[in-house]
C-alpha cells in the first residue's frame, strides 16, 4: 500500500540566517493510511520538531535544510502558506500537548470547533452545525459542553475537546504531541482508550509523539525511536519493546519502572548534552557497548530483519536484552518499635477560614482533606498518592506549615507542631525538608549553586568547613566543579538534585518530596530513584514521598497511602497494596497504570453512578465505584477497618473486598 | 463573582474615589492664603462690603457646612457661579466640554488606529527593519514633551506646508468641515503622544500571545492569518493595553490643556488655564472635579472590559 506520509532525509536547524545548529539530520520513516507511528525520545531529541512538520509548521527560527515531507504524494515543505493552510485541520489535524493552554482562553469551546468546520467548510451534507457539534462532544464521550469556557472544564474535558476540534473535519492525519503528558494516570488512560476507538471507527492515521513508551505500548503499531536528532531505531511496537536492538533504546526501555517491579538490564546513564556530542556515533558517550571506533563513525538506519532498522553497526554483537524478572531490593522494614518522626491525627484542611457569616448564610466550608491520620518512622518512606486534585500536595502544605489547619494535630517526634510556619521553632524548621517539583522554579536563577547550598546552613548556623558543601554534592552524585554554576547551566536533573542536596545539607528529619520526578525525563527519574534509595539507606531520613506515579511508589516506597477527594481510603505495605489492591479505587489506579504490554484496558463503569456523595458525607468515591453496593455509600462514612499492613476504609467487609480481589484477577 | 456583582462593587468604589478626591480639592484650596472677598473687591473695598459678600458667597459659615453645601449642589449638578464673571458655572462649562468631547472622541479614534497599526505591524514583524524603524521613532516621540510635539506639528503643516490652519478657534456658528479642520492637528498630537505608550505595551502583548499554544493551535486548524490574529490573538492582547489605555485618557485630560492652548483652542482645557490664572476658585473646584469624573470613568469602562475580554475573570 501506498503510504500516507513519507519523511526523507529529513534535516531541520535552529538558529538564524548565518548561524544554524542542525537539531534533526537524516530522518526517514513513512507509514500507511490508518497505522499509527510513534515518536519516542527524551526531552529535546528533535521529536516533536519533527512532528510539527508532518503539519508543514516550523517555528520562525527554525529551517527545514534537506529532505522532504510527502503527505499524500505533495511535498509540506514546499507548499505555500494558502495550500497548507487548506490542508491544516482539513486533512492534516493537531491534538496538542497541553490542552489548557492550546484553547483559546476568550472563546466558548464550541465556537472553537465550529469555526474550524466552517473555515474547511467540512459540514457533512444536510446537517446542521449544533447537531455536527453535539454529535462530536458524544464521540468523544462528552455532556454537551459547547457553551462552556476551556477554563470551566477540567484538564481531562480538555483534552476531550481538542480531540474531538481535530477528527471534526475528519482527517486522514492525526498528529498527537504528548497529548496525554499533563493528565493523571486514569485521565491518560481513558484518553487513550478513546483515541484507540477512533482510530478503529474513523481510520485514520497517526503520529503519536511522546517520552512515555508505556502508553506508546498501547496504541502504537511501528515506532520510532529518536537520539539527538536522529531516528536510532525504527521497529514495530511490540518486538521494539520485548527486544529492543539499539543500546540507546535497550536503556530506554530498562529506565521505565513498571508496577510489577520487573527491570530488564540498565537504565540509560548520563543525559543528552548537545555540547558533548561527537562526530561519529552520537550515543557512544552514553553507550555501554562502546568500541573506540563508535567515536568516529557516524552511524545510518540500516535494515536488520522484517520491518526493522537500526543505526548501530555494533548490534549483532550486542546479546539480545535480557528480560531478567528482579524484584527491587528492599530495604529491611523499619523497626515498629521505634517512635514515630512524624505523625498526623484527624487532620482536616480547608482553603477558607471559618467564619460565622458563612454558617449563617448556610454555607458549606470547602473542606479539601478530612480524617488524615499517618505515621512516618525513621527511615520509613511513606506514598501519597492520587489523583490530581486529590488534596496530596495540600496535606504536604499543613505539614510543612504553609496552611494552617481547621483541625486536628501534627506532631514531630512526639512534640506538637504549631500549625503556622512562624510559631515554629528554628530547630522544628530545619527538621523538615520540603523538596519542590519544579527545579526549575525553586532554586534562584540569579546565584550560584554555592549560595544556594550555603544559604540554609547560615540561616540555621550550621558550622561547615570547606568539604561540606562537596560531602553533600558527592552524596547527590555531583562533583565539586558545580558550586560555581549557576542553576540555568545545569540540566533539570542535576538540578533536582541540587534541591535534594540543599534539603540533606541541614540534616532534616523528614523530607517531603513533591512530585519531585514529574517534571524529569524518564532516565534521568530512574537515577533519581536510585540516589533516593541510597541515601534513605545512608541517612536513614524519612520521606513523604508525594506522586502520582505508582511505578516508582512500587521502587521507593515501604508504606503507601492512597488518597482520594481528600480523604484517606487505604494505607498499607507496598507490596501488599500492589499485590492485593482490596480497596476499589486502588483497583481503579492500578489498572489505569500503563505497563509495557498491550492490555486492553476498559476502564470500569460505575455500579451506579447516579449515586454521588457530597463531602463529608458518604463515601467520596460513590458515583464512580464499580463496587458500590447501595446508598449506604452515598449516605454514611464507610467505617475504617484495620488491615494486616495498614487500613481500609469502605463499606464492604473485608472477607468480600478479598474475593473481589481474586474475581479481578482471574 | 457575578459580573453584575462585580460591576456593583466597581461603582461603588469608583463613587468613592470620587468623594475623597472632592474632600482633597475642598481642602486644599481652603488652605490657599487669601481671602476669596478682598480678592473679588479689591483691596479698597470697605469692610461693610466684604461682609456682604462674604455671607453671600456663604464664606461666614464654618468650612465643614460649607464643604456639604458645595457636595449637596454638585450631586444636583449645581456647581455655583463663577466669581470672575459671576455666571453659572454650568452655563461657562457646558460648551466648553462639548468642544473637548469632540477633539477628545476625535483623538481616540485616532489613537486607536495609531495604537493598533503600528503594533500588529511590529509584532508581526518581530526584529526585522520595520519593527525596529517603528520602535525608534515611537522612543523619539515618547521623549517629546506634548507642547513641543505640538509647535512641530504646528510648523509642519500650518507654517511649513500651509494645509491646516494654525489656530483652532472655533466657536456656535462654524460648520462641521470647519470644526474637523481645526480639530486635525490638536487631535493628531494628543493621539500620538498616547499611541506611542500603548505600541510599546501592545507590541510586547501581541508578541507574547502570538508565541502562545493557543494561537499556534489556531493556526495549524487552518485558518486564515487574519482570523487568527482578529480572533485569537487581539482580544487576549488587548488586556494589558486597556490598562496603558486608561492611563492615557488620564493622560489626555492633562495634555487636553496643554494642546488646547497651543492651537488656541475653545475648550474644557483653555477654560482650566483661565479659572486657574484668576484664582477663579469654584470655577477650578468644578473642572477638577470632572476631569477625576472622566479618569475615574475611563478606569471603571477599562476594567469592565478586562472582565469582558477574559471569561476566567467572571467566576473567580
Amino acid at each position: 500500500m501506498k503510504p500516507l506520509i513519507e519523511v526523507r532525509n529529513l534535516g531541520i536547524a535552529y538558529g538564524r540566517p548565518g548561524s544554524w545548529t542542525s537539531v534533526v539530520q537524516g530522518v526517514s520513516f513513512d507509514f500507511a493510511r490508518g497505522e499509527a507511528f510513534g515518536l519516542v525520545g527524551e526531552s529535546g531529541c528533535g521529536k516533536s520538531t519533527v512532528a510539527y512538520r508532518l503539519l508543514g509548521y516550523g517555528t520562525v527560527n527554525s529551517l527545514a535544510q534537506t529532505g522532504e515531507v510527502l503527505f499524500d504524494g505533495v511535498d509540506l515543505l514546499k507548499l505555500d502558506a494558502r495550500s497548507l493552510a487548506r490542508l491544516r485541520g482539513n486533512r492534516i489535524a493537531l491534538v496538542p500537548q497541553n490542552p489548557t493552554t492550546s484553547l483559546s482562553p476568550g472563546m466558548r469551546v464550541g465556537a472553537q470547533i465550529r469555526e474550524m468546520i466552517t473555515t474547511h467548510r467540512a459540514l457533512p451534507a444536510g446537517m446542521t452545525m449544533e447537531r455536527r457539534l453535539a454529535e462530536l462532544f458524544t464521540l468523544v464521550g462528552l455532556p454537551d459542553v459547547g457553551h462552556r469556557y476551556p477554563h470551566e472544564l477540567s484538564g481531562g474535558q480538555q483534552q476531550r475537546v481538542t480531540i474531538a476540534m481535530a477528527v471534526s473535519c475528519n482527517p486522514d492525519l492525526l498528529v498527537l504531541d504528548e497529548p496525554t503528558t499533563g493528565l493523571d494516570v486514569t485521565t491518560q488512560r481513558q484518553i487513550i482508550q478513546l483515541l484507540q476507538s477512533l482510530r478503529s471507527s474513523i481510520g485514520m492515521a497517526m503520529l503519536y509523539v511522546t517520552h512515555d513508551l508505556a502508553l506508546l505500548s498501547q496504541i502504537a503499531d511501528r515506532v520510532g525511536v529518536m537520539y539527538a536528532g536522529q531516528l536510532v531505531e525504527i521497529a514495530p511496537c511490540d518486538a521494539l519493546l520485548s527486544a529492543p536492538v539499539h543500546p540507546y533504546s535497550r536503556g530506554l526501555i530498562a529506565s521505565i519502572p513498571t508496577i510489577d517491579g520487573a527491570s530488564s538490564g540498565r537504565g540509560l546513564r548520563g543525559m543528552l548534552r548537545r555540547d558533548q556530542i561527537p562526530s561519529g556515533c552520537k550515543f557512544e558517550p552514553r553507550c555501554d557497548f562502546a568500541k573506540a571506533d563508535c567515536k568516529g563513525t557516524p552511524q545510518t538506519l540500516e535494515p536488520v530483519g522484517k520491518e526493522r532498522a537500526v543505526a548501530c553497526m555494533r548490534w549483532k554483537d550486542i546479546e539480545p536484552a535480557a528480560a531478567e524478572l528482579t524484584r527491587a531490593a528492599r530495604s529491611p522494614q523499619p523497626d515498629t518499635e521505634v517512635g514515630a518522626v512524624l505523625s498526623v491525627e484527624d487532620l482536616a484542611l480547608s482553603y477558607q477560614s471559618p467564619s460565622v457569616l458563612r454558617t449563617f448564610l448556610g454555607k458549606a466550608d470547602s473542606i479539601v482533606a478530612r480524617d488524615i491520620s499517618f505515621e512516618l518512622k525513621p527511615g520509613e518512606v511513606v506514598a501519597l498518592v492520587g489523583e490530581s486534585g486529590s488534596g496530596k500536595s495540600t496535606i504536604a502544605r499543613a505539614i510543612s506549615g504553609r496552611l494552617q489547619p481547621r483541625s486536628g494535630g501534627i506532631h514531630l517526634d512526639g512534640n506538637a507542631l504549631a500549625p503556622v510556619l512562624r510559631r515554629r521553632s528554628v530547630e522544628q524548621l530545619r527538621q523538615i525538608q520540603y523538596i519542590f517539583q519544579n527545579p526549575d522554579a525553586s532554586l534562584n536563577p540569579r546565584r550560584r549553586i554555592r549560595s544556594i547550598l550555603e544559604r540554609p546552613l547560615r540561616h540555621f548556623g550550621i558550622k561547615s568547613d570547606g568539604e561540606t558543601l562537596e560531602t553533600v554534592l558527592e552524596s547527590v552524585g555531583l562533583h565539586a566543579g558545580y558550586l560555581n554554576r549557576f542553576p540555568e547551566q545545569l540540566s533539570g536533573g542535576e538540578r533536582q538534585r541540587i534541591a535534594i542536596a540543599r534539603a540533606l545539607l541541614v540534616n532534616p528529619k523528614l523530607l517531603i518530596c513533591d512530585e519531585i520526578l514529574s517534571a524529569l525525563d524518564v532516565s534521568v527519574q530512574s537515577r533519581i530513584v536510585e540516589l533516593l534509595q541510597s541515601l534513605k539507606k545512608q541517612h536513614s531520613v524519612a520521606m513523604l514521598f508525594i506522586s502520582h506515579d505508582l511505578a516508582v511508589v512500587q521502587q521507593l516506597a515501604d508504606k503507601v497511602a492512597v488518597l482520594y477527594r481528600g480523604e484517606l481510603l487505604q494505607m498499607a505495605d507496598t507490596a501488599t497494596l500492589l499485590e492485593s489492591p482490596l480497596h476499589p479505587y486502588t483497583q481503579i489506579l492500578l489498572e489505569a497504570a500503563p505497563g509495557l504490554r498491550k492490555d486492553q484496558y476498559v476502564s470500569r463503569s460505575p455500579a451506579t453512578p447516579g449515586e454521588t456523595s457530597t463531602g463529608g458525607q458518604g463515601c467520596p468515591l460513590a458515583g464512580r465505584c464499580h463496587r458500590q453496593i447501595g446508598k449506604i455509600c452515598a449516605e454514611s462514612r464507610p467505617p475504617v477497618r484495620s488491615t494486616e499492613t495498614g487500613f481500609i476504609r469502605c463499606h464492604i467487609p473485608g472477607s468480600q473486598l478479598v474475593r473481589g480481589n481474586e474475581l479481578a484477577a482471574a | 463573582m457575578s459580573i453584575l456583582r462585580l460591576l456593583a462593587s466597581r461603582i461603588l468604589l469608583s463613587a468613592l474615589t470620587l468623594l475623597i478626591v472632592s474632600v482633597l480639592i475642598f481642602l486644599i484650596l481652603e488652605a490657599l492664603p487669601g481671602d476669596i472677598a478682598t480678592r473679588i473687591l479689591g483691596r479698597d473695598a470697605t469692610a461693610k462690603a466684604l461682609e456682604v459678600l462674604r455671607s453671600q458667597l456663604h464664606l461666614d459659615q464654618p468650612p465643614l457646612t460649607r464643604y456639604f453645601h458645595w457636595l449637596g449642589n454638585l450631586l444636583h449638578g449645581d456647581f455655583g457661579a463663577s466669581l470672575a464673571t459671576g455666571r453659572p458655572i454650568a452655563d461657562v462649562l457646558g460648551p466648553r466640554i462639548v468642544n473637548t468631547l469632540l477633539l477628545s472622541l476625535f483623538a481616540f479614534a485616532l489613537y486607536l488606529v495609531l495604537a493598533l497599526v503600528p503594533a500588529i505591524i511590529q509584532a508581526t514583524n518581530r526584529g526585522k527593519a520595520v519593527d525596529n524603524v517603528i520602535s525608534v521613532i515611537t522612543l523619539v516621540l515618547l521623549s517629546l514633551p506634548d507642547f513641543l510635539l505640538a509647535t512641530i506639528l504646528l510648523f509642519l503643516f500650518a507654517v511649513a506646508i500651509p494645509i491646516l490652519p494654525a489656530l483652532a478657534t472655533v466657536s456656535e456658528n462654524s460648520t462641521w468641515p470647519e470644526m474637523l479642520r481645526a480639530m486635525i492637528l490638536p487631535a493628531t498630537t494628543l493621539a500620538i503622544m498616547m499611541a506611542v505608550y500603548a505600541i510599546r505595551v501592545l507590541r510586547d502583548s501581541l508578541i507574547e500571545v502570538l508565541r502562545s499554544d493557543y494561537v499556534r493551535l489556531a493556526e495549524l486548524k487552518g485558518l486564515r492569518p487574519a482570523a487568527v490574529l482578529w480572533r485569537h490573538a487581539l482580544p487576549n492582547a488587548l488586556v494589558p493595553a486597556l490598562n496603558v489605555t486608561a492611563l492615557n485618557l488620564g493622560f489626555l485630560i492633562g495634555g487636553v490643556v496643554i494642546v488646547e492652548r497651543v492651537f488656541s483652542y475653545p475648550g474644557f482645557g483653555t477654560l482650566l488655564i483661565d479659572a486657574l490664572q484668576l484664582r477663579d476658585i469654584p470655577l477650578i473646584k468644578a473642572t477638577v472635579m470632572i476631569s477625576a469624573a472622566v479618569y475615574v470613568a475611563a478606569n471603571l469602562v477599562a476594567d469592565i472590559c478586562a472582565v469582558l475580554l477574559q471569561p476566567r475573570l467572571r467566576t473567580r
